[in-house]
């Protein structure tokens, strides 16, 4: 109780509550302009909470990761363009709508259905990660290594088009993992020399140079686009929000359904609120009685997707407090963020910070009112930010990336190691390896090596891998999400092949 | 002929090219990195030493490579290869905005420590923006505020209120 208060009272500070203002409008911006993801918002955010106090910075970044989700809506309602991933399946219903002359409506439910969402995955989130983390404790090396196997599998399996490709950029993850001293005798590797590898490759300017300057590059993909400006919806645009409340408040059956499907996708790690919008629009239409007017404006479409994206926020914090595992590669910025204070993230996490994990269930609930708040009150000047044209923002959040890259430790290296990974991811991308488990890789690398090397030390019989039940289930369940997604991957190949044949026949 | 101007088919077939090269390439840096990883010693007081996590890691890599290899040789056409060249310039051709922009990128990234964060971050942006946007006079005004507020803005911020100061330059 002590350390509940003691996180409350870190929370319920003026300057962090500022902070967090800030970062939510900065997550709804950010997230309102096509071509800039919650990722990238959050990824640029870290290197600005360095100075602050741990559980302020994760206050911050929170409330950019809740703004973040509910901003994507803008772009998606009115110009018909997800602006993130995760808001793709609003975009089925909200748009029409829209286009219908209900803009306002559009864009107010998927505002409620985002807080509710988010309100509904914090109470989960509540329940599930302390008795995860009680569970998880008690897991030896074995256990834990076979746990982040498994992590990755399906990471590989679910994100992506390709498994193989997501198993080689899972693999590439780890393998950049491996540079410099190692975890637990500290001899240095691979690096070739070179003095600033020696301390291995600085973890943010990775994740930079991989989300951002390659999503920003492919964003020049197409010159036309580039270079012409897209029209808004226009006329009047009539918000009524205490009528739209109620609205959504009468659907309990979707909105529930939709926020568990969130916190489900969101603690299984490697799929977000990318997958998680989708599934929970489908289910949507699918429970439906009338399944024929989804996609033509019907404001169960649009709760069903935001409340889907918003609830994996708190679902894919219950992997990262309970087991130290992040679902997510927002979720492994967060743990960064937590490591850069020298928090070590595992499964004590709440036994030895208990007022840092309390004060994360606060701020995610503030953060979630906040972002009601903020966009309730400046929906109307958001509706400006959806217009801002590629080329303003491309060089602008380059320059966003550099400064992010070099202030983490003040080396001019460091931006050379940022415009060579920046190649790199752009040129991972463009073959079509998902990025996310590369991620993934990267940061579970040196968990997954101590562990096992852990486990061999404290007994030198590797059998025990398989001979421990639950380390056992681990490695099963890998192997079998690795034989699903082959087999799922199988089928859609036969379909979609059929289909292309077909249409150039 | 699609809308676009090219043949989706044909540039499906030289991007599987793409991806086999860059598995080969995969395959060739994993072998690579693990015989200088089993050059790593390994320590008395435990059975892996520091060079065994990466070992495994690079055997698994080359063991998926070889297998996506071997995928892709099945899939690929006899003659897509010889269309591959061709294809590959296309396709360079309608992303040349791409490689204008990773360049610029990477002069930016060289002139920083010469000429000063501010100056060639003002440069960067100005530069890139005069690329990507369209050609209007009254654009021209809005690109030249920006760029100076993202560049002498940026670095005023951050040595005023996050004191992180930003590179200076030798001029």
């Amino acid at each position: 109780m002590d350390s509940f208060l003691s996180g409350v009272a870190q929370i319920f500070t003026l300057a962090t509550l500022i902070y967090m203002l800030a970062g939510s409008v900065a997550g709804i911006v950010a997230a309102a302009i096509p071509g800039f993801t919650v990722t990238m918002a959050i990824v640029l955010t870290l290197p600005l909470t360095f100075t602050m106090e741990p559980l302020q910075g994760i206050a911050v970044m929170l409330s950019v990761y809740v703004g973040g989700y509910t901003g994507g809506l803008i772009s998606a309602a009115l110009l018909g363009i997800p602006g993130t991933p995760s808001s793709v399946a609003t975009t089925f219903d909200a748009f029409p709508m829209a286009r219908r002359g209900e803009p306002g409506r559009a864009l107010s439910l998927g505002v409620w259905a985002s807080f509710f969402g988010t309100v509904i995955s914090t109470v989960v989130l509540i329940v599930a990660a302390p008795p995860l983390a009680m569970f998880a404790v008690k897991l030896g090396p074995w256990e834990y290594f076979s746990l982040i196997v498994f992590a990755l599998t399906i990471v590989a399996s679910l994100v992506g088009d390709s498994v193989i490709r997501g198993m080689l950029a899972g693999l590439i993850g780890l393998a950049i993992s491996t540079v410099g001293a190692d975890p637990i005798m500290g001899r240095p590797r691979f690096d070739f020399g070179i003095e600033m590898l020696v301390s291995g490759l600085p973890f943010l300017v990775v994740l930079i140079g991989i989300f951002a300057i390659s999503q920003l590059t492919s964003e020049v993909e197409d010159a036309k686009s580039v270079r012409s400006g897209n029209a808004l919806v226009t006329g009047a645009i009539d918000f009524q929000t205490w009528k739209v409340m109620k609205e959504v408040l009468l659907r309990p059956v979707n909105l529930i359904r939709s926020s568990i499907v969130g916190v489900l996708i969101g603690a299984l790690p490697g799929a977000g609120g990318s997958i998680a919008n989708l599934v929970a629009y489908d289910q949507a239409k699918r429970n439906s009685k009338d399944p024929d007017s989804f996609g033509k404006g019907n404001p169960d479409g649009v709760v069903a997707s935001e409340a889907g994206n918003s609830a994996t926020a708190g679902g894919g914090l219950i992997p990262l407090i309970g087991l130290g595992i992040p679902g997510s590669a927002v979720d492994a910025i967060l743990m960064a963020s937590l490591m850069v204070h020298g928090i070590s993230v595992g499964p004590r996490l709440i036994m030895d910070h208990a007022d840092l994990v309390y004060g994360m269930f606060v701020a995610m609930a503030v953060a979630s009112l906040m972002m009601l708040v903020v966009s309730v009150l400046s929906m109307r000047l958001f509706l400006r930010v959806a217009e801002v044209p590629k080329w303003l923002i491309v060089p602008v959040v380059m320059v966003c990336c550099v400064v992010g890259s070099f202030a983490l430790n003040n080396r001019v290296t460091d931006l050379y190691l940022l415009g060579f990974i920046g190649v790199a991811g752009y040129a991972l991308r463009a073959l079509g390896y998902s990025l996310a488990p590369l991620v993934l890789g990267v940061i579970l690398g040196p968990i997954a090596e101590t562990n096992l090397r852990r486990a061999l030390m404290t007994d030198a019989d590797p059998s025990l891998f398989v001979t421990r039940p639950i380390s056992l289930i681990f490695l099963i369940a890998a192997v079998l999400s690795i034989a699903w997604a082959i087999r799922g991957h199988l089928k859609h190949r036969k379909t979609s092949g059929r289909s292309t044949d077909a249409s150039a026949s | 002929m699609s809308e676009t101007g090219y043949d989706k088919k044909l540039a499906r077939e030289a991007g599987e090219i793409a991806r086999l090269l860059s598995y080969v390439l995969i395959l060739f840096a994993s072998v690579g990195l693990f015989l200088s990883a089993a050059g790593i010693p390994t320590s008395r007081f435990e059975k892996l030493g520091a060079g065994a996590f990466p070992k495994i890691v690079f055997a698994g890599i080359a063991l998926v490579a070889v297998i996506a290899i071997i995928d892709a040789l099945r899939k690929i056409p006899a003659g897509a290869y010889g269309r591959f060249a061709a294809q590959t310039c296309a396709w360079a051709r309608r992303r040349y905005l791409v490689f204008v922009t990773l360049a610029a990128l990477a002069v930016y990234l060289i002139l920083i420590p010469v000429l000063g964060f501010s100056i060639a971050s003002f440069l960067f942006i100005l530069a890139l923006e005069l690329v990507l946007m369209p050609r209007r006079p009254a654009t021209l005004l809005i690109a030249v505020i920006v760029a100076a507020v993202f560049s002498f803005g940026l670095n005023w911020l951050f040595a005023e209120v996050f004191t992180v100061f930003l590179p200076r330059g030798v001029l």
